[in-house]
């Protein structure tokens, strides 16, 4: 009679986790045919069994009646960090907020100046209006709009007086 | 939304550890060390069994405690407390096999576990047998154990450690260690295999071999 041949690792694999309760469905119904019909399949997943129940005899360790007070001590320079880094944070934000008040009452006193105070005119705007400031005294002895707009009438004094 | 599902709200609901950090994250007095009661003797176990050490294990279980103190601001309730508690216990874990790894120490036996020897809950291990040969035969089938599962690698190790000591499946291992469902089946074959293979002398040590291998 031949030697079975050893599992494979694909099949291992599965058996391991037939053993381990993940193989459902259709694989885990193969699984149990192949266990029931081949005794070295059985035989693997026993040793393998037997092997996993080994690992119970290891004892459990258990920690140091101490342990939940050490690790609390050691939380003490924890927090004591964090409360500085808050404090460092909360000093900058401060530090923030003062130039951010600066620069908004500098914008509101420049813009309320600007508002307030009236704007002599540049050269540019001058130069745009220099034939009304020219006419000065001529515009300012026309009482109405009326009386403008006859002195524009081209019946009156030809093309040449246009007021435009 | 979590692996299942469902909203952080209806698992803060469903799970009253998640509640406790969310009191833990709102600087609740009293919740942290709630905390750390509930959690440390799986936590101290756990890194026990990665770095066979329990001085050791009890600085990474209160180093991961105090991560988590530090990362509270930070927690969002995805998936089980645990896992994410786990997962950083998985990061220590690994760094401090890794930096072990780079400069070797001297593992102590577990059974020697600080000045005073023995703590009194590693003597209330059960002894199915009596007798002082009997003792001892268990004392030797512990030690060759722990040596096996120490022969695994970290990863390997860490994947038995969390299916076996603490009933996690195969997608929450995965979870907590960032790999897929398919590598940690794989990794738990290969270590249950390694495992098998250290151990096989004290598979069938109470004399009844398997009737199925024999039949090979």
């Amino acid at each position: 009679m031949s030697e079975p041949a050893p599992l494979s690792d694909q099949e291992r694999a599965d058996l391991v986790a037939y053993l381990d309760g993940e193989l459902t469905g259709e694989a885990a119904r193969a699984m149990e045919a192949k266990l029931s019909l081949d005794p070295a399949t059985r035989a693997e997943a026993d040793a393998l069994r037997r092997t996993w129940e080994l690992l119970d005899f290891l004892p459990q360790p258990q920690p140091s009646l101490r342990f939940t007070h050490r690790t609390l001590e050691r939380l003490g320079p924890l927090r004591a960090d964090e409360q500085q880094r808050r404090q460092r944070w909360r000093m900058r934000c401060f530090g923030l907020g003062w130039v951010a008040a600066l620069l908004v009452s500098a914008w509101v006193g420049y813009a309320g100046y600007n508002w307030l105070v009236p704007r002599e005119p540049g050269e540019r705007e001058l130069l745009q209006d220099l034939r009304i400031l020219e006419n000065k005294r001529l515009y300012e002895r026309i009482e109405t709009l009326d009386f403008w707009r006859a002195l524009d009438a081209p019946d009156l004094f030809g093309d040449e007086t246009s007021t435009s | 939304m979590s692996a299942t599902g469902e909203s952080s709200t209806q698992l803060a609901l469903r799970d009253p550890e998640i509640r406790l950090m969310l009191r833990v994250r709102e600087d609740d007095a009293g919740a942290f060390e709630e905390l750390v009661e509930l959690y440390q003797q799986r936590l101290v176990a756990l890194m026990h069994h990665l770095v066979g050490n329990a001085e050791e294990a009890e600085d990474l279980a209160q180093e991961v405690f105090l991560r988590v103190y530090r990362s509270r601001k930070k927690y969002r309730p995805r998936s089980k407390f645990s896992t994410w508690l786990f997962t950083i216990a998985n990061n220590l874990a690994l760094n401090a096999l890794r930096s072990r790894q780079r400069k070797p120490t001297l593992s102590l036996p577990a059974q020697d576990s600080g000045p005073l020897g023995p703590r009194p809950a590693e003597q209330l291990v059960p002894d199915r047998g009596s007798g002082p040969m009997r003792r001892l035969e268990r004392q030797e089938l512990t030690e060759r154990i722990r040596q096996a599962l120490e022969g695994l690698n970290e990863r390997q190790r860490m994947a038995v450690v969390l299916n076996k000591f603490e009933d996690l499946n195969y997608a929450e291992i995965a979870e907590v260690m960032g790999l897929t469902t398919k590598a940690v089946k794989s990794l738990l074959s290969r270590a249950r295999e390694n495992l098998r293979a250290a151990l096989s002398s004290y598979i069938y040590m109470d004399g009844e071999h398997a009737r199925e291998g024999s039949e090979r």
